[in-house]
C-alpha cells in the first residue's frame, strides 16, 4: 500500500494531468460521430500534444507542434467541413454511417492485439529506454493513443474521420518515438519530418473531401469501406 | 550482402565535377519541374532539351563511378548526420530513374493535348520532378533519416499524381492510397524508433556494425517491413494499387508501376539486409506470399475485362518473381554462387520490369487514347490500324513473359540456375506457372485486338512521338537483356 503510494508519489502532477488530457482529447476526438466537436477536440489534442513536448524538455519539438499541428494542420479539418469557406452550408455534421456489428468487433481485436504488441515491446524488448513508462505517463497514454487511434482508423468508413486518426496515430507514435529514443536531434529531426508529412497530408486530405463532397456528396466518403481494405 | 550495398569505406574523395553532378541529378528534377509548372511547354521539343542536363549528370556519375570505385558523401548539419553513397546499384537505378523520367516528360505533351486532361494539368510537372528527386535521393542516402525525408516526399507526390484526373473513382481509390501510404510510413517510423532508442543512430553503415539479431532487430524489421510492403503493394497488401492505376494519367501510370513502388522494395531488401542477415523465416514467408503473388496477380489480369486493370496486375505478379528471390538473397547457408546468381537476377529482373511497365502503359495508353475504349473488347481491329501501339505492347511482354532475349529471360534464368542450386524445387514452379499465366492473359488481349471481322471505327490520331518513345523504352528492356553483361558487372563493381 505505502510502496504504491509511493510510486503515485513519485510521479509527476502536471505529467499525469498532461496525459489524462491527451487521452481524453484524443478519445473524443476518435469516437465523437459530431464532426465540429470531434475537430474542435482534435485542436484541443493538440495543443496539449504542444505542452507535452515542452514538459519533456523539447521546446523546438512543441514549437513544431504548436506551427504545424494547431495552426496548420487543425485548419485542414475545418477547411474540409467547409467552415473556412464564407457563406457555404456545409452538409458534413454527423458521420451517420453504420458498421456492422461483425466489423466493430474484428477491430477492437486488431486495436487490442496491436496495444499488447506494442506494449509488450516496450515492456520486454526496450529495457533501456531513455523515459521509462513506469515514470513517465505521457508514454503510457502515448500508447492508448497509438493502439485506440489504429482501431479507429480500421473501423471508420467516413474519410475526414479516418483523416483525424491518421493524425492521432501519428502523435502517438511520435510520442512512442521520443519515449524510446529520447529527444536527441536525430530524433527531434524524424518527429519534425513527420509532422511535416501529417500537415501536408492532411491538407491533401481535405481538399480531397473538399472535392469528393462537391462531385458526389456525404456519400461518397463512405465508399471506400465497402470495399477490402487492409491495415497491416 | 552488406558489401554489395555499398555499405563501407570508400577509398577515394569525390571530385569537383562529381560534386556538380550528383547537386544536379538531386536537385534538377525538382527545378525544371516548377518551370514546366510556369510555362507548361505544349512540345517535346523543349522538354527534350531541358532533360539533357539531367541525363549528363547521370554519366558524369557513370564515369566517376568507372573511375575511382565507390563515392561517400557525409555532412553533419545541426548534430544530424546526413550521407549518401554511390555504388554500382545505385548509378544504375539512378539511370534508369532518369531514362524512364525524362521518358514520361517527353510523352506527357502530347498525352495533354489530345486528352481531356482539365485546369489540373499544369501540376502534373512540379509533382514529377518531386517523385524523380526523392527516388534519386533514394537510390543514394545511406541513412534512415535521409531516407525517411525521401520516401514521404514520393510518396505524397505520387499520391497527388495519380488523382489529377480529378474524377470520383479515382479521388476515392487515391484517398485510400493517401491513407494507407501515411499510415505505412508510421509503421516504418515506428521500426526506425526502435532502431535509434537500441542502437542511437541512424547511419546504414554504422548500423551493419552494431547491429546483432535478437527481439529489438526482428521487432524493427517487423514494422519497417510491413510499412514497406504497403507502399510497395506487395501481396497481400496490393488492393489499393489496382483501382489507383485505373483512373490515373498515362505518364503518371507509367512513373508509379515503373519507379514509385521499386523504391520501397529496394528500401525493404537494404534494411532487412542490415536487420536481420542470414535469418531463416522472414524471407521465406516473402517468398511464401511472393508465390501467391505470382498466381493472384496472374489470374487476376486473366480475368480483367479493362486493359489498364490488365497492366496493373502484371505489376502486383511481377513482384512477386522479386519477392520469390529473398530467401536466397537473405537466408542463412546460401554458397556465394547462387547468391551472386539470385543478386544479379533480382536487379535486372527489377530493372528490366521497369523499362517493359513504363513502355507497356504507355502503350496501353496509346490505345486507349486512340479507340477511346478502356475495355480489351474495345480493341477489336486494331492491329490493322494501330499496329506499331500492338507492337511496343508486344516487346513489352516479351519482357514480362521472360521469353529470350529480353532482361527477363536473363533474369529468370539466373533467378532459375540460383532455385535450382540450392533446390528450391517451389519457386522454380512458382517462376514457370507466372510464366505461363503471363502468356496466358497477354494473348488474351492480342486475341481481341487480331479481331479482323470487327467494324471500322474512327481512330483518333496521336502525337508524333508518343509510340516512339513507348518502342525506346521496350527495346531498352530488350538490350539490357542482350547486352546484360555490362550492367552486371556495374552491380558488382566497387566491392573491397
Amino acid at each position: 500500500m505505502i510502496a504504491s503510494f509511493d510510486a503515485i508519489a513519485a510521479l509527476d502532477v502536471i505529467e499525469v494531468v498532461l496525459a489524462l488530457c491527451l487521452t481524453g482529447s484524443a478519445l473524443v476526438c476518435l469516437f465523437d460521430r459530431h464532426l465540429v466537436r470531434a475537430c474542435c477536440f482534435f485542436l484541443a489534442f493538440a495543443v496539449s500534444m504542444t505542452l507535452a513536448w515542452w514538459q519533456l524538455g523539447a521546446p523546438w519539438l512543441a514549437t513544431a507542434e504548436l506551427l504545424l499541428g494547431v495552426m496548420l494542420t487543425g485548419p485542414c479539418f475545418f477547411y474540409a467541413l467547409g467552415h473556412l469557406s464564407p457563406g457555404a452550408s456545409s452538409p458534413l455534421k454527423h458521420d451517420t454511417f453504420n458498421e456492422p456489428w461483425s466489423r466493430v468487433a474484428m477491430r477492437v481485436v486488431l486495436a487490442l492485439a496491436w496495444f499488447v504488441m506494442v506494449g509488450a515491446a516496450i515492456r520486454y524488448v526496450i529495457a533501456d529506454m531513455v523515459y521509462s513508462p513506469s515514470e513517465h505517463p505521457l508514454l503510457l497514454a502515448g500508447v492508448v493513443i497509438a493502439a485506440s487511434a489504429l482501431g479507429a482508423f480500421a473501423l471508420h468508413r467516413h474519410l475526414l474521420r479516418r483523416l483525424l486518426a491518421f493524425n492521432i496515430l501519428g502523435s502517438g507514435v511520435f510520442m512512442l518515438l521520443a519515449g524510446v529514443a529520447g529527444t536527441s536531434a536525430a530524433a527531434q529531426a524524424l518527429i519534425s519530418v513527420g509532422l511535416l508529412v501529417a500537415w501536408l497530408g492532411s491538407m491533401l486530405g481535405a481538399l480531397l473531401i473538399r472535392q469528393l463532397l462537391h462531385l458526389e456528396g456525404v456519400e461518397a466518403l463512405g465508399r471506400d469501406g465497402a470495399l477490402k481494405e487492409r491495415t497491416t | 550482402m552488406i558489401w554489395r550495398f555499398g555499405l563501407f569505406d570508400s577509398t577515394f574523395e569525390p571530385l569537383a565535377s562529381t560534386h556538380w553532378a550528383l547537386l544536379a541529378a538531386l536537385g534538377l528534377p525538382l527545378l525544371l519541374g516548377l518551370f514546366a509548372a510556369l510555362f507548361s511547354p505544349k512540345r517535346a521539343l523543349p522538354v527534350a532539351l531541358a532533360s539533357l542536363p539531367v541525363l549528363a549528370s547521370g554519366v558524369v556519375l557513370l564515369a566517376a563511378f568507372e573511375q575511382a570505385g565507390l563515392l561517400r558523401w557525409q555532412w553533419e548539419i545541426a548534430g544530424i548526420h546526413l550521407s549518401l553513397r554511390l555504388n554500382g546499384l545505385s548509378v544504375l537505378l539512378l539511370l534508369m530513374t532518369q531514362v524512364i523520367g525524362v521518358a514520361a516528360a517527353l510523352y506527357t505533351p502530347g498525352y495533354l493535348r489530345l486528352s481531356e486532361t482539365g485546369p489540373l494539368a499544369r501540376w502534373l510537372w512540379p509533382l514529377m520532378g518531386v517523385v524523380l528527386s526523392a527516388l534519386s535521393l533514394i537510390w543514394l542516402a545511406t541513412d534512415l533519416l535521409t531516407l525517411y525525408i525521401a520516401l514521404e516526399l514520393m510518396g505524397l507526390a505520387a499520391v497527388g499524381m495519380l488523382m489529377l484526373s480529378g474524377k470520383v473513382p479515382a479521388i476515392v481509390a487515391g484517398m485510400r492510397y493517401l491513407l494507407l501510404a501515411l499510415v505505412g510510413s508510421l509503421t516504418y517510423l515506428l521500426g526506425v524508433a526502435l532502431i535509434l532508442g537500441h542502437w542511437g543512430r541512424l547511419d546504414l553503415q554504422g548500423l551493419a556494425e552494431v547491429i546483432e539479431p535478437g527481439p529489438v532487430a526482428w521487432f524493427a524489421a517487423a514494422l519497417i517491413g510491413a510499412g514497406l510492403a504497403l507502399k510497395a503493394a506487395l501481396f497481400p497488401l496490393h488492393a489499393w494499387l489496382t483501382p489507383v492505376h485505373e483512373n490515373a494519367w498515362t505518364p503518371v501510370s507509367a512513373l508509379h508501376a515503373a519507379l514509385v513502388i521499386k523504391a520501397s522494395l529496394f528500401m525493404l531488401l537494404q534494411l532487412w539486409s542490415i536487420l536481420l542477415p542470414e535469418t531463416f523465416y522472414a524471407p521465406r514467408v516473402i517468398a511464401w506470399l511472393g508465390m501467391l503473388a505470382i498466381v493472384w496477380g496472374g489470374l487476376l489480369a486473366w480475368r480483367t475485362d479493362s486493359l489498364k486493370t490488365l497492366v496493373a496486375s502484371s505489376t502486383v505478379a511481377q513482384l512477386g518473381y522479386l519477392m520469390v528471390a529473398f530467401p536466397l538473397l537473405l537466408g542463412p547457408d546460401i554458397a556465394p554462387l547462387p547468391r551472386a546468381l539470385a543478386w544479379e537476377g533480382f536487379w535486372l529482373q527489377l530493372m528490366g520490369h521497369a523499362f517493359a511497365k513504363a513502355a507497356m502503359f504507355m502503350a496501353a495508353g496509346n490505345l486507349i487514347l486512340a479507340t477511346g475504349e478502356s475495355t480489351l473488347k474495345g480493341l477489336a481491329g486494331t492491329s490493322r490500324r494501330l499496329p506499331l501501339s500492338l507492337l511496343v505492347f508486344g516487346i513489352a511482354s516479351i519482357t514480362l513473359m521472360g521469353l529470350p532475349p529480353s532482361a527477363g529471360f536473363t533474369a529468370k534464368w539466373m533467378l532459375l540456375q540460383a532455385m535450382i542450386i540450392t533446390q528450391q524445387w517451389w519457386a522454380v514452379a512458382a517462376l514457370l506457372t507466372g510464366t505461363l499465366l503471363t502468356a496466358a492473359y497477354v494473348f488474351r488481349m492480342f486475341r481481341y485486338s487480331f479481331d479482323e471481322t470487327a467494324p471500322r471505327h474512327r481512330y483518333q490520331p496521336l502525337a508524333p512521338g508518343m509510340d516512339m518513345i513507348a518502342l525506346t523504352l521496350a527495346l531498352i528492356a530488350f538490350a539490357l537483356g542482350l547486352l546484360a553483361h555490362y550492367p552486371l558487372e556495374l552491380m558488382h563493381g566497387g566491392s573491397p
